[in-house]
């Protein structure tokens, strides 16, 4: 590796350095004014927002960063394109958004002595996923998603307020450390195989006859566990529960949807960068014939969707009931990978970011609402949508769009990505998606049925949000109504950003 | 200014927002007015500089897409939210927004004091949103969402006062109806649009029409698609057999019905019949049943409009019959005709029922024209533009109507046959006939009301929208003018709306030619029907009532007859309303729906209820049962690999 290697290398992760930049910033500033930590969330806002800048900036630019081994330099550790560039755009959005839930958060306002590791972590997490998404060798996938993994355990059980905390985090370690050994497991596996720990290296030596395809499918089973569980695909979301259930909320709502974007953006790029033998001009990936890909991949999202969905049924913790739907989003978001082409990819990032919007949102009201009301069950909700029309109304919209209803955003969603199942004639697979978004309206209209046809026991209390928080959560309401209409922007941005650098 | 078309549409879209959300907060009737009136207004403005810069056109380019977004891309469906100015689409917004100005001017006399005056300005504006969007888009998905939009708003003002009786039931049975009898329509209009999209890969109207003129189609698929399109426009447009509907529409408030229920919404049908003029055109079978549908819609309506006594109903009925003339003229081919008669009618009818909401309005809600007489000593304004609406719409020389009227029936004859020239003449004179009965019961005569009543003129915020609306009834027909009394110059609303129709007239056939002198002598013959029935109608009603009583006791089977409409309420009620309510309340509700479906519903439910039971339980909570699960999901897999190696 010589020096202008690492100087054009360096010239592609930006953003990463200017996230380090910030975690170190945070860091200092949390030392040297640690009476007064009323400033640590206006640097990290500021961290965030020179981040953006880079993260704009790097749209359109593609390239191959830190090449391991002179022979291959084109292909390097980290590749940057705008399918990653798209998902840290989300990641980044997500991130300035639980920022402000932050400050708004009655759990993490009790901790203010510790808010500077608060930050800390959360840029930790955030550097983490900006890895996983542009990450092409294993070394740097398996580091990245460590960094993720270390920073979140902490942060799931950081406010210490309640015995569910730390069993959360605790738990989450547990779970976590397995599949990460199992992981490792696989990618050990697939170095003796091939002697390589780069995807595009071990891409081109697995077309040789001399492959053990058993022991391949293992390793890549293996692997594929380790990522199953970051993006809570079943059998590996049992974690997912009680882990958001049990974290400050403002988390819960990060890990739904960051950690689960930079799961599927690293999941993608893997099997495309690593196993796919090249792309079809109509859009299809012509993928290494090691095991049926597409059928594992459908057989997982159909059991993710129908576990996720039946489990939210009678769940009466609001957090937890979402912490289910995300799993059943998962499996969703999972069918548009099913489909193994740069449509059903456009449907995922289209889906992405409406899911960002929707599900921030719904995290966001409960968050309000558990603040003054000390719950988050649902029987608690009586009533509530007429004492407080605002909240009540903006939950509505939210919990519709995640059902998938028009005209709000998440129709769209769903429907790139049933449309793209069925350009690829999948149709029982899009009839189980769309059963599954059945049974999932249950338990999303049973909140509004809480809310405005029970008639309360004891009279509800009345929430009034202020203005900023109000603003928020108009941040969030008003684009799921528009892009319910007017979806043509984010579908052409996903459509400019699903070609990925490699094969 | 074309290409700022979009404002029309969201002038209003703006005012139904501001009126809709902060109207209860306003509370002041004046700025919620001038916000509701002033929005349709701009709009009208707007719309006239894009008509004067389409007239500064050369005529083959009077054609501009203005697009403003691509909306539906799936596929092999393109859908852009894009609006076309056009001849066609300009003259129709010209009116919906011009009339509909007035209109809403108008309202904020005639809704004084109403408890839900910002709800009906809100409804209103929407309405016009609708409606623009029906007109403008350049392709049948907007045209549809627009559609849709005017049913749902005529719905919401049809039920305005929805807590009011109204006839035998409620108001809100009325909208109710009106809206399902719609539904049916509109399910006609879906499979209209299924079917082209099926046969010409798109649904933007360039697209469409352009394949439709050149495509090898054959004519049974022309032939459905026209049917379908026609069944949705018979639901709008309140034709035979969909036609029962706009009678109970009177329910709502008056300047919905001018607005609404005459002047706009019901002419979609035939605004849409005359955009597809070329599907029409391709289909002749089709364009024989239009033009018999709209004549017997027209005949039998006026014949209904004879006997009524409810000022509304006359006018509805007298609504429902001039629509049947609209499509008569598109049946036969003559489709600027049929604009032409939209417009003249819009302004005509729309000012027959603000002048009868006027009426209304002093004589405290009382409608039957039985018990008025002699209010032009009262309302002298109202009665003077009353009366100029009625010799329009009668076709009194000179006027609007007249020469719209005329221009059908001579296309009727001339495309068509001398049968629907007679079947209209006859049409016209039973107009002239109801309409003066209704000006000499209300206007003329004695005063047959009680001493409660003070009858008066209406302000000037009412009586202002009747006198404009009065001068363009009398003077609204001259750019229409036949070419055989403007000599050269020819037809100059017909030679205006040429390019929209060309593919069309070319797939027509054009049967032989007829002279001059035919058309002077129908047109004398029809002029000279209508002024009878005129002198007779006010010789009757003014000053020989026992002639009116002999008579309709002499024919009590026929008057009873037409007074009940030929019962085609009833009819529906027992062939269709009853055979359904029974199957469905026997068969589909006690059976099917609770035993069968239910029991499938529920079943279903309880079965996932189980079994979401059952998984709920396997979240233990136990860390290592989770990690045992994990194993156990991936040696599965491992085993399912290894098996199929």
């Amino acid at each position: 590796m010589d020096v202008s290697n690492i100087i054009e290398s360096l010239k592609l992760i930006k953003p990463e350095i200017a996230v380090s930049a910030s975690l170190i910033l945070v860091l200092i500033f949390d030392l040297i004014f640690h009476k007064d930590k009323k400033l640590i969330p206006y640097v990290a806002l500021l961290g965030l927002f020179a981040t953006g800048y880079f993260v704009i900036h790097q749209f359109g630019t593609t390239g191959f960063g830190f090449a391991t081994k002179s022979t291959f330099k084109a292909f390097g550790m980290v590749t940057v394109d705008s399918f990653g560039t798209f998902f840290k755009l989300l990641i980044l959005i997500s991130a300035v958004l639980v920022l402000f839930f932050s400050s708004f958060s009655d759990e993490i306002k009790k901790t203010t002595d510790r808010l500077g590791e608060y930050y800390v972590l959360i840029f930790g997490m955030i550097l983490g996923m900006f890895l996983m998404v542009s990450a092409t060798d294993f070394l740097l996938i398996y580091l990245s998603m460590e960094l993720l993994s270390l920073s979140s355990y902490v942060l799931a059980g950081f406010t210490k307020l309640r015995d569910r905390n730390s069993e959360a985090s605790l738990k989450y370690v547990i779970y976590g450390s397995v599949s990460s050994g199992l992981m490792l497991f696989g990618i050990s596996i697939i170095y003796g195989l091939t002697g390589s720990t780069n995807l595009y290296v071990i891409n081109s030596l697995i077309q040789s006859p001399q492959i053990n395809v058993l022991a391949l499918s293992f390793a890549l089973i293996l692997v594929m566990a380790g990522m199953g569980f970051k993006i809570s695909a079943a059998p590996f979301h049992f974690w997912t529960p009680d882990v958001y259930e049990g974290s400050p909320i403002t988390i819960t709502a990060f890990l739904s949807v960051a950690s689960k974007a930079a799961g599927f953006g690293l999941l993608i790029r893997f099997i495309k960068t690593g196993f796919a033998a090249m792309t079809l001009n109509n859009g299809y990936w012509m993928l290494n014939p090691i095991f049926d890909w597409k059928l594992i991949i459908v057989i997982l999202a159909i059991l993710t969707m129908t576990l996720g969905n039946f489990s939210a049924l009678w769940q009466n913790n609001l957090k937890r009931m979402l912490a289910y739907s995300s799993i059943a989003h998962a499996g969703y978001l999972l069918l548009g990978l099913a489909v193994f082409s740069n449509q059903g990819i456009a449907a995922i990032l289209i889906y992405f970011f409406v899911y960002m919007l929707m599900n921030l949102g719904a995290f966001l009201i409960v968050m309000l609402i558990a603040d003054k009301l000390g719950s988050e069950d649902v029987d608690d909700y009586d009533g509530l949508g007429y004492t407080s029309p605002f909240l009540g109304i903006s939950l509505a919209v939210f919990l519709v769009s995640l059902t998938g209803l028009p005209p709000t955003a998440g129709f769209i969603g769903k429907l790139y990505i049933f449309s793209a199942l069925i350009d690829a004639k999948m149709f029982v697979v899009a009839v189980i998606g769309v059963l599954n978004s059945v049974v999932s309206l249950y338990y999303y209209i049973r909140v509004l049925k809480h809310m405005y046809l029970v008639k309360p026991k004891i009279q509800p209390v009345e929430i009034i949000p202020g203005l900023s928080q109000k603003f928020l959560v108009l941040l969030l309401v008003v684009p799921v109504l528009f892009f319910g209409i007017y979806f043509s922007p984010i579908v052409e941005l996903a459509k400019n950003c699903v070609v990925l650098l490699g094969f | 200014m074309v290409n700022y078309i979009y404002l029309t549409v969201l002038f209003p879209l703006a005012g139904f927002l501001i009126n809709g959300i902060f109207g209860n907060r306003i509370k002041n009737e004046k700025i919620i007015g001038i916000i509701g009136s002033g929005a349709v207004g701009l709009s009208f403005l707007v719309s006239l500089f894009s008509f004067f810069q389409l007239l500064g056109m050369p005529a083959e380019e009077r054609s501009v897409i203005v697009n403003l977004f691509s909306w539906l891309n799936i596929g092999a469906l393109h859908i852009n939210f894009g609006y076309l100015v056009d001849p066609l689409s300009i003259v129709m917004s010209l009116i919906v927004t011009g009339v509909g100005f007035l209109i809403h001017v108008y309202a904020i006399g005639y809704m004084h004091g109403d408890k839900g005056f910002f709800r009906f300005f809100a409804y209103l504006n929407l309405f016009i949103f609708a409606m623009m969007n029906l007109i403008l888009g350049d392709n049948f998905v907007v045209l549809f969402l627009g559609w849709e939009g005017v049913g749902l708003c005529s719905y919401l003002l049809i039920g305005f006062w929805y807590d009011r009786k109204f006839e035998k039931g409620t108001v809100s049975q009325a909208a109710k109806k009106a809206f399902v009898v719609n539904r049916i329509g509109d399910f006609g209009f879906l499979l209209g649009m299924f079917l082209i999209f099926m046969t010409f890969d798109s649904l933007n109207f360039q697209d469409v029409f352009a394949k439709a003129a050149s495509f090898p189609v054959s004519e049974t698929t022309f032939s459905f698609i026209a049917l379908f399109l026609f069944i949705g426009a018979t639901g709008k447009s309140a034709q035979i057999p969909l036609f029962v509907w706009l009678p109970d529409a009177m329910a709502g408030p008056t300047p919905v019905s001018a607005l609404i229920h005459a002047a706009t919404m019901v002419t979609a049908g035939v605004y849409m019949v005359s955009r597809t003029a070329i599907i029409f055109a391709s289909a002749p079978v089709i364009m024989t049943v239009v033009a018999v549908v709209g004549l017997l819609t027209a005949f039998f309506a006026a014949s209904m409009g004879l006997v009524q006594n409810d000022i509304k109903k006359v006018l509805a009925y007298s609504t429902v019959s001039q629509l049947g003339y609209m499509f008569l003229a598109a049946g036969v081919g003559a489709f600027s005709a049929s604009i032409f008669h939209v417009m003249t009618h819009a302004f005509f009818k729309a000012l027959l029922f603000l002048g009868a909401g006027s009426v209304i309005h002093s004589m405290h809600e009382e409608q039957n024209i039985q018990h008025y007489g002699n209010l032009k000593k009262y309302m002298p304004r109202t009665y003077i533009t009353f009366l100029l609406a009625a010799l329009a719409i009668s076709g009194f020389p000179g006027f609007s109507g007249f020469f719209s009227k005329d221009e059908i029936l001579w296309n009727a004859f001339a495309k068509g046959n001398f049968v629907f020239w007679l079947i209209g003449a006859l049409t016209a004179v039973m107009t002239a006939f109801y309409m003066f009965r209704l000006v000499s019961l209300t206007f003329f005569g004695k005063e047959r009301f009680g001493h409660e009543h003070h009858p008066h003129e209406s302000p000037a915020v009412m009586t202002v929208p009747l006198m404009i609306l009065g001068v363009l009834s009398v003077i609204g027909g001259y750019i229409g003018i036949p070419a055989i009394f403007s000599g050269e110059n020819g037809n100059k609303f017909e030679e205006f709306l040429k390019p929209v129709y060309e593919n069309a007239e070319r797939k027509m056939v054009t049967y032989g030619t007829h002279t001059h002198f035919e058309e002077i002598l129908l047109m004398a013959l029809s002029v000279a029907f209508a002024l009878t029935a005129i002198y007779f109608a006010y010789v009757i009603y003014t000053r020989r009532q026992e002639i009116a009583e002999k008579t309709s006791a002499k024919f009590k089977g026929l008057y009873t007859v037409l007074f009940n409409k030929y019962y085609i309420d009833e009819i529906y009620e027992a062939s269709v309303v009853k055979p359904i309510q029974t199957v469905s309340e026997k068969f589909l509700w006690k059976i099917a729906d609770n035993k069968i479906i239910d029991g499938v519903v529920n079943g279903t439910g309880i079965l996932i209820e189980k079994s979401s039971n059952v998984i709920r339980k396997l979240q233990t909570g136990i860390a290592q049962f989770y990690a045992v699960v994990m194993m156990v999901g991936i040696a599965v897999v491992l085993f399912w690999i290894i098996l199929s190696l």
